[in-house]
């Protein structure tokens, strides 16, 4: 009877265990886990003002570029671009990718947040510049090698404008830090 | 004489270990090939990586690396490694080269008639490259109507960008909307058309048991034509009660045909401008 019992009981412990386990893995293959921090700072934008929703999803959206970026050079995978990036920020991009698959050197970043602040948004709605600073870890690796390694503040400057769904980045350039 | 003989020989060693340098100017200009100065002897391996361009070389040390300028076309951050045993690394800015072509945008490509501020016009100012001219430059916006003299005005760019807000003609027709800087140029063509019906004129005659009722031609306040398909409303008001026909404007003049009991009354309306009153003697109650 106690060997029963004893049995019962570990059978529920397991259960437990493997509901716990399931739980646990669900919640972590969320996909908003793995973005990246953005907030957005719209206070001085001008001439359009911003709507709330516009306020919502530009930072969502620029965060989720940031992601398939980050993963597109760290996996050579141009495709993943498509999703959030156009025109000259992904002809750029996609050119560089070409360019690791040929010399077997990659970059790799890690996202530590970005503070957006935007800039300008077209009267009509459909162009916005923002200004990103970005504070990122920085790897450049030949094969596995890791030849180069930093933790840097950058400042970006951004042109996002209006997909069928979601905003996606045309321009992406880094330009030298300025002091407020 | 041990002691300098051992320093000597930790020089050696501690050389051995230290990594070879680069030095890049501290600005350079899209597309335009420099040096940069390295330290060393034997080989290394230089690595460049950039906003859309990653390179890597076998250099020989202690003279020049030589960047052509198709490796910095893209303006931004570059990273230039310089690996023999270790690796030292750099980083520098290239800017964009002079301004060579605007990229324009402008809203809408229909407009309404004398609307104040209702065209925007916001032009992008890249090198030849495509990259974003951020230092301030002169965008001059030039309106060139169908039938009159242009008017020009000049914005300075703020991080590559112009805009401008401009009034529409009084007249209909296409108009021109021209950004340039020195030679170069971008241009929209923006359709000015009728705006909203002013003034209503209507007139009609009874026939048997109905009214023929039909507008003068129907102008803006400007007297631009109205476009054809633009509605107008009659609504008759007889013994029977009140009719009211929607009729689109064809040929610059809207008409209809309603049966009428006795004496009506007409009236038209096309969006916020109504006509006149029409008495009518229907057919017989």
């Amino acid at each position: 009877m106690r060997t029963h019992l004893l049995q019962i009981a570990g059978q529920v412990a397991l259960a437990v265990f493997i509901v716990m386990l399931i739980l646990a893995g669900a919640s972590g293959v969320t996909a908003d886990d793995s973005l990246p921090k953005v907030l957005l700072n719209a206070d001085n934008l001008g001439p359009r003002s911003i709507e709330d929703r516009t306020a919502e999803v530009v930072p969502r959206d620029y965060a989720f570029a940031w992601r398939t970026m980050a993963q597109a050079l760290e996996q050579n995978r141009a495709e993943l671009l498509d999703g959030y990036f156009a025109g000259l920020a992904k002809d750029n991009l996609s050119h560089l990718i070409a360019d690791q698959k040929q010399s077997n050197v990659r970059v790799r970043y890690l996202d530590h947040g970005h503070k957006l602040e935007a800039l300008f948004y077209s009267p009509a709605g459909d162009a916005m510049q923002l200004r990103d600073h970005a504070s990122l870890g920085i790897d450049v690796m030949d094969g596995d090698k890791v030849i180069h390694s930093e933790q840097v503040n950058l400042q970006y400057i951004v042109l996002m404008t209006p997909g069928a769904d979601r905003w996606l980045v045309r321009d992406l350039e880094i330009v030298p830090e300025t002091k407020p | 004489m041990r002691g300098p003989i051992s320093f000597l020989m930790l020089l050696v060693l501690a050389g051995g270990a230290w990594a070879a340098e680069i030095h890049p100017p501290s600005q350079a200009t899209a597309g335009v090939s420099f040096s940069m100065s390295s330290s060393g002897t034997g080989q290394g391996t230089f690595y460049l990586i950039g906003p859309a361009h990653v390179a890597k070389h076998q250099v020989s040390l202690g003279g020049n690396i030589d960047v052509d300028g198709t490796e910095i076309e893209h303006a931004g951050r570059y990273t230039a490694i310089l690996c023999t045993d270790q690796c030292s690394a750099t980083t520098f800015y290239v800017h964009a080269a002079e301004p060579d072509r605007l990229s324009l945008l402008v809203h809408p490509s229909r407009v309404p008639v004398s609307n104040p501020n209702a065209i925007s016009a916001v032009a992008f100012v890249w090198d030849a490259f495509h990259n974003l001219e951020f230092s301030p430059q002169t965008v001059k916006f030039t309106v060139n109507p169908s039938e009159h003299s242009s008017i020009s005005q000049a914005r300075t760019s703020s991080n590559g960008i112009a805009w401008i807000r401009l009034t529409s003609a009084a007249k209909g027709g296409p108009a021109k909307i021209e950004a340039s800087i020195g030679k170069t140029s971008e241009t929209r063509v923006v359709q000015q058309v009728a705006s909203d019906a002013c003034n209503l004129r209507i007139k009609g005659s009874s026939v048997s048991h109905k009214v023929l009722v039909e507008t003068d031609p129907v102008r803006d306040c400007s007297g631009n034509f109205v476009p054809d398909g633009t509605v107008v409303s009659f609504t008759m008001t007889d013994s029977t009660g009140k009719t009211t026909v929607d009729v689109p404007i064809k040929r610059g003049v809207a008409k209809v045909e309603i049966p009428a009991t006795g004496h009506a009354r007409i009236t038209a309306a096309s969006g916020v401008a109504t006509g006149n009153e029409l008495d009518l003697a229907g057919g017989a109650e």
